[in-house]
């Protein structure tokens, strides 16, 4: 599995590599259908910039391959090389998580050379499969209890995260809480400001998280408190600037 | 095509529901009144009409109404008696439906909270469903993409996603892909390190700018190698099914390819267009007739299509059971260019 950026000019517009003239035309104009700006197969999930790249890699394709000596020069230069279950890729090599570039490095061609076998991969295959139901036998209901880390304090981006981990809508939300959307997302966001009276906040927030299935009672103190410091400290500074 | 890899399609369903069980099918898509019970309830019997032992469950605890679109009258025994443990055996709570082939299990409108099986219970009931007498069982799944409703979704042998041609479908569509994706991978990592990263990624604007499973890979990759050959596997075999349903034009047609090539380059998840439904007032009238439309009418443009991928799925090896046929290559395999849609009757040029 490779990354976008990882891929040939013929992964780039899903054709096999022996694809006619005709065919490459055909997959062309349907890449440019789906990525166009616009496109209902993008809706909700792209940013602007990311289309966009995508967009000039599949016009980089199309000019190569749908162009017979271009073609004919990428092919001799771009011979199927072994594809690797897990690419090195430059981001890979910044990752913030590895001590430094070098251990990165070291840790990737790691995997490289321990590839398994395709008869041992349908092996690790099937072993993560008995897992993913073991797991799902034993450890679901914990998981979906205790959420992340338990207890804790709740912020915006946890009320956030947990909400997306429960697969809810902010819509949704907003449906059976009847507390309006922008409302719910000015707590995610801790757009404290644009929020009303605390009295109020207390009563969405609490409606938000019974909806997404937490427990109020553990999270409307803390957010509650982070509010309340973050609007003191700002009036504060405000009747401050007064004088 | 896959078909040629199991000739004998029909001993071929037979081993399987003596060795393994029926094959599990899970009917889902985040969004309500897309079409997710009508689909079930058809391509159920469009496959008891083709000689395979159906069950259909709606699972759909706080909308049932799959018993209304089979001619069931307000079902005795439901999944509710299960739920609250005053059935243990399934098999007890299938119901004949009109249909030769084509057994139910229902599910009754109720009290929400009351209905949510326990955990354990959910447990059981999936077990209980791979030991029904069956060839195929179909979960019609409720809308959303919550948790219950995810684990049906990731236990199947197939999940399907319905997606209807509209910008809130198709969101809920990537909502409930990222939604099932993410759990999925949470619970095939074993350390805790690791499962606190997949949660982190799955806030779209997480602080580390893991933007898509690709991008966590590579993280988790910079940190444990067996992990991330964790990660690799199970997303392989992560393989959801999209049926673009009430299309209207050719244009229609095409978002499955498009919604496909959108998962495979941005989500790396390689999913499979099992066809389209075009849009007929027919099928909303067969609903309030009670039958689904394949019986009613099989001749029905809509019937056709039904049928097309009811055959589909026959001719289809089960997502999972894929990993144990020869391994595929690493690479995504790149799939035949769309065939430019044949426009069936009843669907326009766009
Ligand atoms: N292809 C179609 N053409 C015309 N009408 C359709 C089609 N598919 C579904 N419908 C109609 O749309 C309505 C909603 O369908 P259905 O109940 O199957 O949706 P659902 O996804 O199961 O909804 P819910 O999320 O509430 O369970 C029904 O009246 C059904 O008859
Ligand atoms: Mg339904």
């Amino acid at each position: 599995m490779r990354g976008i950026d990882e891929l040939d000019h013929y992964e780039m517009l899903e054709v096999p590599r022996g694809a006619s003239p005709g065919e490459i035309d055909r997959a062309y104009r349907m890449a440019q259908e789906t990525w166009a700006e616009g496109s209902l197969a993008l809706y909700s999930i792209f940013e602007k910039r990311d289309a966009s790249e995508i967009r000039a890699r599949l016009d980089e394709a199309y000019r190569v391959l749908a162009d017979p000596e271009l073609r004919a020069s990428y092919d001799q230069s771009h011979r199927a090389t072994e594809p690797l279950a897990i690419g090195p890729t430059p981001t890979a090599t910044i990752a913030p998580a590895a001590p430094d570039a070098a251990a990165a490095g070291r840790a990737i061609n790691g995997a490289a050379r321990t590839l398994p076998s395709i008869d041992e991969s349908a092996r690790v295959a099937r072993a993560a499969e008995a897992a993913v139901t073991r797991v799902f036998e034993e450890d679901t209901e914990r998981y979906d209890g205790r959420d992340d880390d338990a207890g804790g304090e709740y912020d915006g981006p946890r009320l956030r995260r947990t909400r997306l981990f429960r697969g809810y809508e902010i819509d949704q939300i907003a449906d059976v809480t009847k507390v309006s959307g922008s409302h719910l997302r000015n707590i995610e966001d801790e757009n404290f400001a644009d929020l009303p009276a605390d009295v109020y906040v207390r009563g969405f927030v609490t409606a938000y998280a019974r909806t997404i299935g937490l427990d109020p009672v553990l999270v409307v103190p803390s957010y509650m408190t982070r509010l309340q410091e973050s609007r003191q400290k700002n009036s504060r500074s405000r009747f401050l600037g007064l004088r | 095509m896959i078909s040629s890899t199991h000739p004998a399609g029909d001993s071929y369903d037979a081993t399987r529901s003596v060795a393994r069980g029926p094959r599990l099918l899970a009917v889902g898509g985040g969004k309500g009144g897309v079409g997710k019970t009508f689909v079930t309830a058809n391509l159920a019997a469009a496959l008891a009409r083709a000689g395979k032992r159906v069950v259909v469950v709606d699972v759909d605890l706080e909308g049932a109404n799959l018993h209304t679109c089979l001619g069931v009258a307000s079902p005795q025994k439901t999944l509710a008696d299960f739920v609250a443990e005053r059935e243990d055996d399934l098999g007890k709570l299938l119901i004949d439906t009109p249909l030769a082939n084509l057994k139910l299990i229902a599910a009754t409108h109720g009290n929400l909270a009351d209905a949510q099986p326990s955990h354990l219970r959910r447990v059981r009931l999936l077990r209980g469903l791979r030991q029904l007498d069956a060839d195929f069982v179909l979960l019609d799944l409720g809308a959303g993409a919550h948790a219950s409703v995810l684990d049906y979704f990731l236990v199947s042998d197939d999940g399907i996603l319905v997606v209807q041609p509209e910008p809130t479908s198709v969101e809920n569509t990537y909502t409930f892909l990222r939604a099932a994706f993410y759990r999925r991978m949470r619970l095939a990592m074993v350390g805790h390190g690791v499962r606190q990263l997949v949660t982190v990624a799955m806030d779209q604007r997480n602080e580390r700018g893991i933007k898509s499973p690709l991008d966590l890979l590579r993280e988790i990759e910079a940190t444990d190698t067996a992990e991330a050959h964790r990660f690799v596997e199970t997303m392989r075999v992560f393989r959801p099914r999209l049926i673009v349903n009430a299309v209207r034009t050719a244009e229609d047609v095409k978002l499955g390819f498009a919604v496909a090539s959108v998962c495979r380059k941005y989500f790396g998840i390689e999913t499979e267009y099992l066809g389209y439904v075009n849009y007929d007032d027919e099928a909303r009238r067969s609903v309030s007739m009670r039958r689904p439309i394949v019986d009613l009418r099989s001749d029905a443009d809509v019937s056709i299509y039904l049928q097309r991928i009811a055959r589909k799925l026959m001719e289809l090896s089960p997502a999972q059971a894929s990993v144990q046929g020869p391994a595929p290559t690493h690479t995504p395999a790149p799939t035949p260019p769309p065939a430019p849609a044949p426009l069936a009757p009843g669907i326009s040029r766009g």
